[in-house]
């Protein structure tokens, strides 16, 4: 228990010692100046690299082993004491060790999932917007299909589809459905830096289609394409939520904040921490990284880049 | 124009159809098999099934019965609920009426919660009432929309009694009061779902209004109206949130699937019978031809929004011009 | 200006609303009873539906010849109670004569016919119908009519069960109105979704997804119901459903989950009724090769590893960490309702020093040291199915997981929605699985159904003939006692061979609003005598006095 105790304290002055040192450092450039001007994005930083060293140095944090079963009787729904101090689930698991270890699964699920999400938008917005007429029809359409179907349908038919869903599936399913906004938003940004001159310049020099849409146009369509992807991690994680209510996110034993959640809700008049709990950790990430990439955004908007 | 919204329609026809098709082969690939009974402890008798399955045509090779599907909903018969023995027509009638009651509070709520919000906020940018209320709505937009839904019905049902606990009406009263009084019975038991779905969404329209203000706010007109002395709060109301109103119109069509989205988990809670739970519980039971009729319908009405919300951002602004291809 | 004139608008509609509620019913005969219902009945046309929610609905709007009463016996007809039949009397041992009561109408005002019963027969018997009652009825030889009120069922054989056959499973159908739906059409007639039989209380209303209401027969021959509606309230989330009973919104819910008794234990106008469940859980092993039912099982088809696997689990403890009192360990797959239930059968003890023992005698040894025990080369594991809608069932799932990972054993748990979990059963295409039954009120048919060579649920394919002596030999007992020393035979044959691992057998618990009084929960069907039930003039509440328009 005291190891627990002393890496936390560890974790949060190292955080926050970080994330000032950071913005001592960066003060020095425009960008960084922009950026933390932001009265929230030295705290958002701060929680998010709190929540991603738990995530990383899991093992030392956690007091118990997550899928412990120490006691299913006497240590039942226990709420917060000493030795346990966000309290025992209805399995007697010791709730802190599986938001400590849920961490790693929801951040993760969440990165991975947003970042399959994105590949797919940028890849899919780019060529469309970048070579036009047929191939962006098609490729449009295709979007316009996925929108019209509400994501939760073709999650729960996807999901159906295997029986032994497993974790890595689970992440590509959910990305390979919430790309369609994104690839909407980055082909409206290619369509307007098509005709710019560094576009024109790389093309005389004889870069092939390929190398200018990767090189040249996306780099700078990043911004609109980083903070949709910070806010989108945060969505990522409340489906995973969402799907563990219908009984189809991740599988047991393994923790996640959402099947936490999902677990603690018929013991929400008498042991609300179960849920709480990692509902506040979900809310803390999804507000830092929303600050965070309010931020960014404005550190990296062209328009002030001149004042 | 007439030529723009023929072009729009007939891409929305294109969009149905292909999502018909998607969610055919979906739903008839996954494993399990109609007709089982909603519960597992007791059984039916793999002949039973065999011979309902034979009754359906769901013996025959699944592109014959494809091809079956698309002629009997080009005729408009959307088959028999395999799960509810009637018509899948009166299924949907039932559901369609309560997520569309529901849709429309959520997107009002939603709206002008957000919008009021957001230009509040604007008004206000970077004082501390404006980083308090951001913090607030985000802690909205990140709670799960089924955990918010067991709060409220735990604090507003059961502990204060004001509002009921889930239902569409009153079982026992509804019919034996006056129009008024329904009309009361129905709004009680909307305000706590369409809070629950609507408080979700405000967190990301009020971003979205309070960027939109932001912009227009340090454009010229704004500060002509201002310099010709008129109060703030006229050149704010009049002046910028009508010009900033414009861009959240056009997330009003793109929130439509959110709204069926997020209704699975808010039905269910809220024992609200719509589409969403109608989907989710057709799915689970494999009941394929419900699945196939929400989907079209979901995505029949996806896709006639998308086209609304822009016919009335393009009449709303005159700057927009209708039939630049795809622009929208 | 203007927000004076929303003002006023609210404050019409909220008087309009209040002025709505009138002063209504009074006396003996009001009462309202909502009941939180979790889930929807599917069709309601007994030949046709096997759901228990539908039941509830059944035993209110049909009636049977004759029911089972208070003691439960399934033996002769001794203790059972008239219905339909005033009477009946046996003509030789092979011949059941049953008078029907002449003041019995459908709901229609039509009167009730023998050829009713003779028609209800013949489509409970009838393939295309493929009635659930059709393997019970399989000894009549037909069913035959004297004048139109008097029956005559004709046997093939004389044994203990025949009249329990007979009227148990039989609800009375209106031949007027169903002669014309075709036998195979029978799940999907419209008459399904707005039922006219002759009991007590009379179809009124079905709003899908909302709720379903039937209303008192004051003219009903079995006497005049004291509570003049019941209404259903369908509320698909078990916890919101409890929510409205705590509210004050419902008046009954029977099904109490653990964590929701403790809610519902400090509120002051519930009352809780205990009764006998008809529900009984049990893991499963598959006996027979996953995805080909002609090989034995790797694992479980050696009855010792089985018998290992349940030295290695404390049942008692599960029992207590999920339920706190409210289920029992049964010694055997039984419920509590059942008479069988015997605690002198020889159990297997939680005893895992026993099942490591037992797994390394086979072989299954920890060769390389990480936890899971192993022999050439392959690991002791195993997937145990379990579906995502039991609550209960996902937990005992995790805490069997952990039981077995302490003696080495490695258990992946597979939560399907329950339509594959069917298929996956009825396909062999498993290892494990947590199966639940809803057991009828005689062992008979389950015990059959699940555990003989060829019974429809037998999922764990076991065949041992042994067993099917001891089997033959219990239902051929023509008295309580030798029956009940057959069963014996027959459960400890099954505890012994340990083709499952017998979990729990559940203590259903209803609560009830306090003003409901003389009610009377018969365990195999909890609202079988809802007509009983009475609301007191003094303790009538708004809803109760609410008229109908």
């Amino acid at each position: 228990m005291l190891r627990t105790w002393v890496s936390l304290a560890v974790l949060v002055a190292g955080s926050t010692g970080g994330a000032f040192a950071l913005r001592r450092r960066c003060e020095r450039t425009g960008r960084g100046r922009r950026f933390f001007r932001h009265p929230t994005a030295t705290t958002g930083v701060a929680v998010l690299t709190f929540f991603v060293l738990v995530a990383v140095c899991a093992p030392l944090v956690a007091p118990y082993d997550p899928s412990a079963q120490p006691d299913p009787v006497g240590l039942q729904n226990r709420p917060p004491s000493w030795l346990h101090p966000f309290g025992t689930d209805l399995y007697s698991h010791d709730v802190l060790s599986r938001v400590v270890y849920g961490a790693q699964v929801s951040l993760g699920v969440g990165t991975l999932a947003m970042l399959v999400a994105l590949t797919l938008g940028a890849v899919v917005g780019a060529i469309a917007g970048y070579t036009g007429r047929w191939i962006d029809a098609v490729l449009m359409r295709l979007v316009d299909v996925g929108i019209a179907v509400p994501r939760m349908f073709l999650l729960l038919m996807a999901v159906a589809l295997w029986s032994r869903l497993p974790l890595g599936t689970l992440i590509v399913l959910i990305g390979v459905t919430g790309w369609f906004g994104t690839s909407r938003l980055v082909r409206a940004e290619v369509l307007s830096l098509r005709e710019r001159p560094f576009v024109d310049a790389a093309r005389a020099l004889g870069a092939r289609s390929g190398r200018v849409i990767f090189g040249h146009v996306l780099p700078n369509a990043a911004a609109p394409l980083i903070v949709s992807a910070a806010l989108g991690i945060g969505h990522v994680m409340l489906l995973e939520a969402a799907l563990s209510f219908l009984g189809i996110g991740v599988r047991p034993p393994v923790a996640s904040w959402g099947n936490m959640i999902a677990d603690g809700r018929d013991l929400l008049t008498i042991a609300p921490w179960i849920s709480l709990v990692p509902g506040l950790g979900i809310a803390a990430v999804v507000m830092s990284l929303n600050a965070v990439g309010d931020a960014l955004r404005d550190a990296l908007d062209p328009r002030e880049e001149a004042t | 124009m007439t030529a723009w919204l023929l072009r729009r329609l007939a891409a929305s026809v294109a969009i149905v159809f292909a999502v018909l098709t998607l969610t055919f082969v979906l739903i008839h690939l996954a494993p399990g098999t109609p007709f089982l009974p909603s519960t597992d402890d007791r059984s039916v008798g793999p002949e039973i099934i065999a011979r309902l399955r034979r009754q359906y045509g769901l013996d025959r090779p699944l592109p014959v019965q494809y091809l079956k599907y698309i002629g009997s909903v080009a005729h408009g018969e959307f088959g028999e609920s395999f799960s509810q023995h009637r018509p899948v027509a009166q299924a949907l009638a039932d559901a369609v009426p309560n997520t569309v009651l529901l849709g429309i509070a959520a997107l009002v709520i939603e709206f002008t919660l957000g919008i009021a919000l957001g230009a509040y906020q604007a008004a206000r940018a970077r004082r501390r009432v404006d980083a308090a209320l951001s913090h607030l709505t985000l802690f909205f937009y990140s709670v799960p929309t089924f955990w918010l839904g067991l709060a409220l019905l735990l604090v507003f049902g059961q502990w204060l009694r004001w509002l009921p606990v889930g239902g569409v009406s009153d079982p026992i009263v509804h019919d034996t009061l006056p129009w008024a009084g329904r009309v009361f019975d129905t709004l009680r038991h909307l305000v706590l779902p369409a809070c629950t779905l609507g408080l979700v969404g405000a967190a990301g329209t009020a971003r979205y209004q309070r960027a939109a203000m932001l912009e227009v706010i340090h454009q010229d007109y704004i500060r002509t109206a201002r310099a010709k002395g008129l109060s703030e709060r006229r050149v704010l109301l009049r002046h910028a949130l009508r010009n900033a109103v414009l861009p959240v119109i056009t997330l009003l069509g793109l929130s439509l699937p959110f709204l069926l989205t997020g209704a699975v988990l808010v039905e269910t809670v809220f024992s609200w019978p719509g589409m969403g739970k109608l989907a989710a519980d057709a799915i689970f039971s494999r009941d394929y031809p419900v699945v196939t009729a929400a989907a079209i319908l979901a995505a029949a009405m996806v896709a006639l929004s998308s086209v609304v919300a822009d016919l009335l951002t393009a009449l709303a602004d005159p700057r927009v011009r209708l039939g630049d291809g795809d622009a929208a | 200006m203007r927000t004076r004139v929303v003002v006023g608008v609210l404050v019409a509609v909220v008087a309009a609303a209040a002025c709505g509620r009138r002063v209504g019913c009074t006396g003996e005969y009001c009462g309202t009873l909502v009941i939180a219902a979790p889930g929807e009945p599917d069709i309601l046309l007994p030949p046709a539906s096997d759901d228990a929610r539908a039941a509830a609905v059944f035993d209110q709007v049909f009636v049977k010849l004759a029911d089972l009463g208070p003691s439960g016996n399934t033996i002769g007809d001794a203790g059972f109670v008239p219905e339909l039949a005033e009477k009946w009397e046996w003509d030789n041992p092979r011949t059941l004569t049953f008078h029907l009561n002449a003041a019995a109408r459908w709901h229609d005002g039509r009167p009730v016919r023998a050829e009713d019963v003779a028609f209800t027969f013949d489509v409970n018997t009838d393939p295309a119908v493929n009635s659930p009652a059709r393997a019970s009825l399989a000894r009549v030889r037909r069913v035959t009519t004297r004048d139109s009120l008097t029956v005559v069922f004709h046997f093939s054989e004389a044994y203990p069960e025949m009249f329990y056959d007979a009227v148990h499973h039989l609800r009375i159908l209106p031949a007027h109105l169903l002669r014309t739906v075709p036998r195979d059409q029978f799940r999907t007639a419209a008459i399904g979704r707005a039922p006219v039989g002759a009991g007590c209380y009379r179809f009124v209303e079905w709003r899908a997804g909302q709720s379903l209401e039937l209303a008192a027969d004051s003219t009903c021959f079995l006497g005049r119901p004291h509570i003049r509606r019941l209404v259903w309230r369908f509320t698909p989330d078990p916890t919101v459903a409890v929510t409205q009973l705590l509210a004050g919104e419902a008046d009954v819910f029977e099904y109490l989950s653990p964590p929701d008794l403790e809610r519902v234990r400090t509120a002051g106008d519930l009352v809780t009724y205990p009764y006998a469940g008809p529900y009984y859980t049990f893991l499963v092993f598959n006996l027979r090769t996953r995805g080909d039912t002609t090989l034995p099982h790797p694992l479980f088809a050696d009855r010792e590893i089985r018998r290992a696997l349940t030295l290695a689990t404390d049942r008692q403890q599960m029992v207590q960490s999920v339920f706190a009192g409210l289920a029992k360990v049964p010694p055997g797959p039984m419920p509590l309702l059942w008479a069988t239930w015997d605690s002198t059968l020889r159990v297997l003890p939680f005893d895992s020093a026993a099942a490591g023992r037992l797994l390394g005698a086979r072989g299954w040894r920890d060769h390389d040291g990480d936890g899971v025990r192993d022999k050439d080369g392959q690991k002791l594991a195993f997937e145990l199915l379990t579906p995502t809608t039991s609550v209960i069932r996902r937990q005992y799932a995790r805490l069997l997981q952990e039981q077995f990972r302490r003696v080495g054993v490695a258990v992946e748990i597979t939560e399907v929605d329950n339509n594959v979990m069917t298929q996956r059963l009825e396909t062999g295409n498993f290892d494990a699985a947590l199966m639940s039954r809803i057991a009828d009120p005689s062992p008979t048919s389950s015990v059959a159904l699940v555990w003989l060579a060829g019974g429809g649920s037998n999922y764990s394919h076991y065949d041992n003939p042994v067993f099917a002596e001891a089997y033959a030999r219990a239902t051929g007992a023509t008295t309580r006692q030798a029956s009940m020393y057959g069963w014996r035979a027959v459960f400890q044959q099954l505890i012994d061979d340990a083709p499952g691992i017998w979990l729990y057998s559940q203590q259903s618990v209803a609560a009830m609003h306090r003003r409901v009084a003389d009610v009377r929960l018969r365990p195999d069907a909890p609202y079988a005598l809802a007509r009983t039930w009475r609301i007191p003039p003094d303790r009538l509440i708004d809803r109760d006095r609410v008229e109908r328009r």
